[in-house]
């Protein structure tokens, strides 16, 4: 005959069988702790973005235009570049504006020796420990006289910014 | 165990089986982080906008110089992307051929290869 006096003990069995394994489980899957912070996936975000608003500056108003940037690099005018990116980038569908850092580098080729100098300057925010993204652009220059240290001649330059958050 | 009251018996289970649905939710919670990495390091690790990028610079020099493109600029775009994105690339451009009736456009020849990711193309600009 069946009847039903151990099922309390069978409950306590299974009971204390789950409990064990959830242990076992923790104190497995602790030895890794995954932050937000560790997954890259604001990196991937901010990457994005920087990546994208150099590609609006990059982009003529006309078909023939000249692009924003170009004119920003080929005439060293680094308050207006830093000022269009930062006005893009931190640029938000309402509410306070982003708060988004930026300093640009640009790459260039100088005999058979790649050189950079420094476009646009970290802000007061920059100490060094932020956790900055890269974006970059290559920038196509026409021959045109305007001196050291991107001679006369058509030359391809690499933009680079560094992109943070405060 | 002569006097064991089964009476709580249900309350028991019931307390087990939202204890189990519990650590489920916890554990997808705990995989979320996971899947979230993944994601961000697979979009991180493709050169998307390292390759339109480059495409676009290739077309503007095709603008600029048309099949002649001038051999500084080829050694610009070749000497900054090995040093500064890890990436190989070259490039060629061909003289204009006829497409599709009526339509002349530049063979366009772009090689681009980082270690991980390889992209070969042949565009008509």
């Amino acid at each position: 005959m069946v009847n039903d006096t151990g099922q309390l003990y069978t409950m306590e069995g299974v009971a204390a069988g789950l409990i064990m394994l959830l242990t076992a489980y923790i104190v497995i899957s602790t030895t890794s702790v995954y932050t937000p912070g560790d997954t890259h996936i604001t990196d991937m975000q901010l990457e994005q973005l920087g990546s994208d608003v150099l590609a609006m500056m990059d982009t003529p108003d006309t078909e023939t235009g000249v692009s924003d940037l170009e004119v920003f690099v080929d005439h060293n005018n680094a308050t207006g570049f830093e000022a269009t990116f930062l006005d893009y980038c931190n640029a938000t569908t309402g509410g306070a504006v982003d708060s988004l850092h930026m300093s640009a580098t640009i790459y260039y080729q100088d005999g058979d020796e790649v050189k950079e100098y420094l476009f646009v300057p970290a802000d007061d925010s920059w100490t060094g420990r932020e956790s900055a993204v890269r974006a970059t652009r290559w920038v196509q220059l026409d021959e045109r006289s305007r001196g050291p240290p991107l001679d006369d001649r058509a030359r391809a330059v690499l933009v680079e910014v560094l992109i943070w958050r405060d | 165990m002569e006097g064991l009251n089964e009476e709580g018996q249900w309350i028991v289970l019931m307390g087990l089986l939202v204890a189990v649905a519990m650590f489920f939710l916890a554990l997808i919670v705990n995989q979320s982080a996971l899947v979230g990495q993944t994601t961000a390091e697979g979009v991180l690790e493709f050169p998307k906008n390292d390759i339109r990028d480059l495409r676009t610079e290739i077309f503007d020099c095709v603008d600029e110089f048309g099949d002649t493109v001038d051999a500084d600029v080829k050694k610009d775009i070749v000497v900054i992307s090995l040093e500064r994105k890890n990436a190989v690339v070259d490039f060629s451009v061909d003289p204009e051929v006829e497409i599709s009736g009526g339509r002349w456009l530049h063979p366009v020849k772009i090689h681009y290869n980082n270690g991980v990711t390889v992209y070969d193309e042949t565009v008509y600009y």
